[in-house]
């Protein structure tokens, strides 16, 4: 039997370590994106590194950081931040890149900045592509976070890697149980918050 | 030297038969879903009442990390590659099956209106108009389901499959960081060219029936 403190603990420290990197990771997008806005050249470079990043398997991207930064908690913490980052920026460099030009021109006729145009206008045109990027990343980075638990991270893949070594099925539970119930309780919550915030077509 | 120590390292870790099993495990679990991701879509696709219920299932599914789906699998399959190839295919039904709806809903009304007017059955409607035109969707949903099965076959090294997760463990256990260099990068670039194959299928698809 796994103390129902155990759990509990390797919970909120999994929760700390995978939204701690999203929140990161959230907050270095926005400006690549708006930057690749401008740039062809480092769009096509964004673009290119996050589709040749997202076909390589988590456990060979794990297991790259222990030789380069070593083991612990933010080695996990640094490869959580690069997974998520890739598809929000994409995202939503991709939502704001592909807002519809009559729209640009109209608001450049009533006199927006080319600030107040990316602010104000491409930005709320983008969320529905910044969210779906956003909860890919979420869901990304809580699966990750399970796995960094070789590297030392700490949290609910302690309790999976532990049951794992000693076929402890109850132990493996009460990792694998709390991960899944987190990842989809945050997917909702996202879902919920995107209703909100996105642009209802009436 | 430096391509004598990797040989050595190549042969002393098995890498050649990691790879054969790797790929092994991927080819079974990726035939798998397509099967089943197909049939699902069809399924769907035919049955629009239930697409609701169908995909809020496989969209919870798809939020479970992979390695714990994986784990709880294991006290009803046991470990090894049983439970891999089918959390590769509990994870790929999703995106095989939306693409697959996506692409056969898709197809214009003109079309299918031809097809009825020379005289076509609802059935040869869909075998020879909806599937051929819907090809290039369906090849997009595959692609993003090889990227999955990828990763999850990695996985696999951890529950007792075999494949290339095994040399990424014994050196992260054992603290072996040319071992780690060599099979990540190898694993990493299997993943590339697999990812790129499918691509250029796909685009080829496209070309080909492309109504997207």
């Amino acid at each position: 039997m796994v103390a129902i403190e155990t759990v509990i603990t390797a919970s909120l420290q999994h929760v700390t370590l995978s939204y701690t990197a999203l929140l990161i990771a959230v907050v270095l997008s926005v400006p690549l994106a708006v930057l690749s806005l401008s740039s062809k050249r480092l769009a096509s470079v964004v673009m290119t590194g996050a589709n040749l990043a997202q076909a390589v398997p988590s456990l060979a991207i794990v297991a790259f950081v222990v030789p380069l930064i070593g083991i612990g908690f933010y080695p996990a913490l640094i490869v959580l931040i690069l997974r998520a980052l890739l598809p929000v920026v994409k995202n939503t460099w991709i939502g704001l890149s592909t807002v519809d030009p009559g729209i640009i021109n109209a608001a450049a006729g009533i006199g927006l900045t080319e600030r107040e145009i990316t602010w104000k206008i491409r930005f709320p045109l983008a969320y529905p592509a910044f969210f779906a990027g956003l909860r890919f990343a979420a869901i990304l980075t809580n699966s990750v976070a399970v796995l960094t638990a070789i590297i030392g991270s700490g949290g609910l893949g302690n309790l999976i890697f532990e049951g794992l070594a000693g076929t402890n099925t109850q132990t493996l539970l009460a990792g694998a149980l709390p991960a899944i119930m987190i990842a989809v309780l945050v997917d909702t919550g996202l879902a919920g918050l995107e209703k909100r915030m996105v642009y209802q077509e009436v | 030297m430096m391509d004598h120590g990797l040989l050595l390292l190549w042969q002393d870790y098995n890498l050649t038969a990691r790879t054969l099993e790797h790929l092994a495990i991927f080819s079974v679990a990726l035939l798998l879903s397509i099967a089943i991701g197909f049939a699902v879509g069809v399924l769907i696709f035919r049955k629009k009442k239930y697409s609701g219920i169908f995909f809020a299932i496989l969209n919870t599914v798809e939020t479970f990390p992979d390695i714990a789906l994986l784990v709880i699998l294991i006290p009803f399959l046991g470990v090894g590659a049983v439970p891999t190839v089918t959390a590769c295919v509990l994870y790929s039904i999703l995106p095989i099956a939306r693409n697959t709806c996506t692409g056969l809903s898709g197809v214009s009304e003109t079309h299918i209106r031809a097809a009825r007017s020379i005289g076509l059955t609802d059935r040869e409607v869909l075998l020879h108009i909806r599937i051929p035109l819907a090809l290039p969707m369906l090849a997009g949903g595959v692609r993003i389901a090889v990227v999955f099965i990828m990763g999850i076959v990695t996985l696999g090294g951890l529950v007792g499959a075999g494949g290339l997760g095994v040399p990424l463990m014994t050196g992260i256990f054992n603290n072996i960081p040319a071992l780690i260099l060599v099979s990540g990068t190898w694993v990493g670039l299997l993943a590339v060219l697999f990812d790129g194959i499918v691509a250029s299928i796909e685009k080829s698809l496209n070309q080909r029936y492309g109504i997207w």
